[in-house]
């Protein structure tokens, strides 16, 4: 309301021409102009009262109070550079650490898309009737054509799938970020190019030529932004596209957590497929759907329409290879929406509990800060209780001093969140790229947006009146008389109590015992985890991808393109040893399939579903697998011998239990249900991880890479190295290239690829480290500088007893018992807490539980240690007053 | 300082300024100074106004919204700031008015019939 105050100038006009008007009233009653004026100023009293009883009315005595509270707290921090910047620094992390991880938060799940009225949008999923939970949202394109074409209750639909395509032709790959997007993917989000022209329902056409729309940041980087880019070809895993056109700026695309660099349509997989393409699969899972409903079409309307055409989708979308069973609950399932404002994210899932715990880690980190702060401005209220108290005698109110004490601490939580601010920007880019990994690159927005900013500035002021409300209450609190005589004595009257100030402290020995429970449980988890026995050895494995689909090379010259290469790869030096197999093993995918034997009836339905690899002679070897029993593949496992597969002991164990399980033998499901020929067991292997380090052991079948069904288009061969993996990398292209220029040549290491799929707990285990040290360096500061404080305050106090013959050993008592205590306070209720709020961590947790009494006591330890270090200093200085000085200054 | 006529006006009771500006704004606009002159004018001389006290008091009525104010050129084209009554000061009026009413009844039922001064 304070903007429609007048100024005081204006009043100050009102009053002179009242006078004016008076004045010459007076002339027409017949004084002259001097009496008049005279007379006139008579009558209106004291203008100067008048003025000041105005400006006391109004906003501009609150408005001057604030400037004046603002310089003289400018003025008092730059007196004292030394506990400003400490503070500032202090705040900068609390505050910055805080940010950091609220624009993640925000950026993963808050954050609305940048399309049109993004509320509007709904994404389509498919329900089963009868189970809980909002459905699937994977669409098979079959399954997507008949929504598309049944989309009465939407104003426009579209569907979409992440991809990533070579660009490069042959040779080491050079992969792009793409979507498969259908015709009105980009009419419904209702988006503008940023030039040329976007993609349209004619574009996606069965049989289409392919034509790419590229991001705006795509065009940027590898066309500089030229128009010339319209109509050029680009190449995409080795097809011509034609370039049509650029996305809006800041777009980059449905899913959070990737930017897309070309969109292309969803008919261009014949061009890459060909009959094989997933355009007519129908259990092949692969789109997302997501529509705008009708104007005026509300939410139960949706939920009708899509109920009533979900017979006739499903009807003509039918899987007819599936088990009947399966069929008819496919026929019952049905069309259901969610909201999909925000975007979808696979990032959410994995990352949602991860981030609410850091979020609430960073809370307490910014609690122990704002104590640390708390008791400084309590020493620092201290030594200003003369200056304070004179001010009071002068009459300045208690309000008024408490709100220029207020002031001062929400400048200094303001500057640091400033500071805080670089800290988070810097931190969050450092965040995203922990959670990014080779394979899967997190692209996240993470310009600044209102609701940062916004967080950031309520945070800043609640932490500023946090920690400087107790301190101005207490400093504003004095005896004017003692205060005025300048003795310390008001700050020592009780020297034994347990004070607000060992309050403080203690409340961060709590927190920080806290964090460094969970930091020591996550660090745990993460160490059980990286040292697990994983089945194979993943050091100095060079994994390299050979994608022979790419490079057209036909089916029937696929086995000895494979076998040159293999033989190219095993002569070159540095390699130790060459495996190859379809599956790379915990790299994230996997292929399922039922067996079936006569040994064991109990193995059915979902006990029959194994992992499956095909691999080489050289796999085990080069992996460094060990062979429990039976034999090996070698190169008389071919096309036409007689089929064989080497299986892992959980597999041994659940389908021959008790038996020797070479020489029995297994049966496949065949297309259509029927089982295929019989494949003998010619060995065991012992167990290891299929798909990802924190699974349990997997029943899995090896079959030999000769004799898989049909054709293998892409394979990964597994070099030991002698040196650097990485090393190996242009020789090993070469060798390939020497084979065929066109094949596509994907580099991973073994190594690498294993700690991707631990990506969760490093984040975890690293930042929770990271603030857990953090916590424990501000809590030790906080209980350093309260003691240093305390010892200072009665440092007459230690003189007179020793000056009466205290031994400096009983003066470190003294001291230490006051360490002793505030620690014990504090150790006990932050084991409190953490036994209460462990549980939250339990899911997080690998190998060990949320109470893990290793981890506590350990906590508690280096906790202990730590305090009584940061105690013994102060109170050894406490040993070595000099009395004669002490007493001086009484 | 003053004249002995000024010394026998009467004091204004607290409150009671704000009615007095009120009620002179029914009849219209009006700057401070003319508020001042025709209090003045309508008690015959016998209130006492001390025009700088006036001033507070329309800010305080500007503030509750029961007036509003705008420059604007007097009679004599002079540059005045000119009150309005709002509907809100309008509605106050006739409440301060009874108030005030009853009040001085009261006072002079207390009083008693035609009590002389001493």
């Amino acid at each position: 309301m304070f903007w429609r105050k007048r100024k005081p100038g204006d009043f100050t006009a009102e009053i002179e021409a009242h006078l004016e008007l008076e004045t010459e009233q007076l002339k027409e009653q017949g004084l002259s102009e001097e009496e008049a004026r005279a007379a006139a100023r008579r009558a209106f009293g004291n203008v100067t009262r008048a003025q000041e009883r105005f400006y006391e009315s109004g906003i501009w005595l609150w408005w001057d109070h604030l400037v004046q509270d603002l310089r003289f707290g400018l003025r008092k921090l730059a007196k004292n550079p030394g506990f400003t910047a400490v503070a500032i620094l202090t705040l900068a992390i609390g505050i910055g650490a805080n940010t950091a991880i609220f624009s993640l938060i925000d950026a993963v799940m808050l954050r609305m898309l940048p399309v049109q009225r993004p509320n509007e949008l709904r994404l389509v999923r498919i329900a089963q009737p009868g189970d809980t939970g909002e459905g699937n949202p994977d669409f098979t394109n079959p399954i997507w054509e008949q929504v598309r074409d049944r989309q009465g209750v939407f104003s426009g639909v579209f569907a979409w799938s992440g991809d990533r395509f070579d660009l490069a032709q042959g040779g080491a790959v050079h992969y792009a970020n793409g979507i498969w997007v259908s015709g009105d993917y980009f009419k419904t989000l209702e988006l503008r190019p940023a030039a040329g022209r976007l993609l349209t329902a004619s574009d996606d056409q069965h049989g289409c030529p392919g034509a790419a729309v590229l991001s705006y940041g795509f065009w940027q980087e590898h066309y500089g932004g030229a128009p010339s880019a319209m109509g050029s070809t680009l190449s995409l895993n080795a097809h011509p596209f034609e370039v049509v056109g650029v996305a809006p700026p800041g777009f980059y695309g449905m899913d959070v957590g990737s930017k897309f660099d070309v969109a292309i349509p969803i008919c261009a997989a014949a061009l890459f497929d060909g009959k094989e393409s997933h355009l007519d699969a129908r259990s092949w899972w692969w789109l997302n759907v997501a529509g705008r409903p009708n104007p005026g079409v509300s939410l139960s309307q949706l939920a009708a329409g899509l109920r009533v055409v979900s017979p006739q989708v499903f009807a003509a979308s039918l899987p007819t290879t599936w088990p009947p069973d399966m069929q008819k609950d496919f026929l019952h399932r049905v069309l259901a929406t969610t909201p999909v404002a925000t975007g979808t994210s696979d990032l959410r899932q994995q990352f949602d509990r991860p981030l609410e715990l850091l979020m609430a880690v960073v809370g307490l980190v910014l609690l122990i800060a704002c104590a640390n702060i708390a008791s400084l401005m309590l020493a620092r209220a201290a030594t200003r209780q003369k200056d304070l108290a004179v001010r009071q005698a002068l009459g300045a109110g208690r309000f008024r001093l408490v709100r220029q004490l207020l002031t001062e601490c929400v400048l200094l939580s303001s500057a640091g969140a400033l500071v805080g601010i670089l800290f988070a920007r810097w931190g969050t880019a450092l965040l995203v790229r922990f959670i990014s990994t080779a394979g899967n690159e997190v692209f996240l927005d993470l310009s600044l947006d209102r609701r940062v900013l916004g967080f950031t500035v309520a945070i800043a002021v609640f932490t500023g009146v946090l920690f400087g409300v107790l301190p101005a209450l207490r400093a504003t609190r004095v005896s004017l008389t003692l205060a005025m005589k300048g003795s310390q004595a008001i700050e020592s009257e009780r020297p034994g109590r347990f004070r607000s100030r060992h309050w403080i402290v203690a409340s961060q020995v709590a927190l920080s015992l806290v964090l460094l429970v969970a930091a020591g449980l996550f660090l745990r988890s993460f160490s059980k985890l990286a040292t697990l026995d994983i089945g194979f050895d993943r050091s100095n494995v060079l994994l390299v991808g050979i994608d022979l689909k790419t490079a057209k090379v036909p089916p029937d010259l696929q086995l000895p393109t494979y076998e040159a290469i293999e033989s190219r790869l095993r002569a070159l030096p540095g390699v130790v040893s060459v495996g190859r197999s379809v599956i790379t093993q915990v790299g994230g995918g996997g292929v399922i399939g039922n067996l079936h034997t006569e040994w064991s009836s109990a193995v059915t339905g979902a006990s029959s579903l194994v992992c499956i690899n095909f691999i080489s002679p050289g796999y085990f070897g080069t992996l460094r697998m060990t062979l429990l029993a039976g034999r090996n593949f070698n190169g008389s496992d071919t096309k036409t011998s007689p089929a064989v597969v080497i299986v892992s002991q959980t597999l041994a164990h659940r389908f021959f239990p008790n038996l020797d399980p070479v020489g029995k033998t297994f049966r496949t499901d065949d297309v259509g249900g029927k089982l295929g020929p019989p494949i003998e067991v010619v060995g065991v292997v012992r167990d290891s991880k299929y798909q990802s380090v924190r699974e349990e052991a997997s029943p899995i079948a090896f079959f030999p890479v000769t004799q898989i069904h049909g054709n293998s288009e892409e394979e990964t061969f597994e070099l030991r190295t002698g040196v650097r993996p990485s090393a190996l990398v242009s020789a090993v292209q070469a060798a390939v290239g020497g084979v065929n220029k066109q094949i596509p040549i994907e580099f991973h290491t073994l190594a690498e690829q294993v700690n991707d799929s631990m990506v969760q707990e490093r984040m975890l285990a690293l930042l929770s480290g990271f603030f857990g040290a953090l916590a424990l360096l501000l809590a030790m500061v906080g209980l350093y500088g309260t003691l240093s404080y305390l010892v200072a305050q009665r440092q007459t106090e230690f003189g007179i007893r020793m000056a009466l013959g205290a031994e400096p050993a009983s003066i470190l008592r003294l001291v230490m018992r006051n360490v002793i205590a505030v620690l014990a306070v504090g150790v006990v209720a932050g084991i409190g807490i953490s036994l209460a709020a462990t549980r939250v961590l339990q899911q997080l947790l690998f190998g060990l539980g949320p109470r893990d009494a290793v981890t506590m006591i350990a906590a508690v330890a280096v906790l202990s240690v730590v305090a009584l270090i940061a105690g013994y200093l102060p109170a050894r200085r406490a040993t070595k007053v000099n009395p004669m000085v002490a007493l001086r200054n009484e | 300082m003053s004249t002995q006529k000024e010394k026998d006006r009467l004091e204004l009771l607290q409150g009671t300024l704000d009615l007095l500006i009120l009620r002179t704004l029914i009849f219209g606009p009006q700057h401070g100074q003319g508020i001042g002159r025709n209090i003045q004018q309508t008690s015959e001389d016998e209130l006492l106004v001390e025009h700088g006290a006036l001033y507070p008091a329309l800010q305080r009525l500007e503030e509750r919204g029961w007036i509003t104010a705008e420059w604007g050129t007097s009679a004599n084209n002079r540059k005045a700031r000119f009150y309005t009554l709002t509907r809100l000061g309008r509605k106050q009026l006739v409440k301060e008015t009874t108030k005030w009413r009853r009040l001085a009844a009261a006072i002079g039922r207390v009083l008693g019939p035609k009590a002389e001064e001493g």
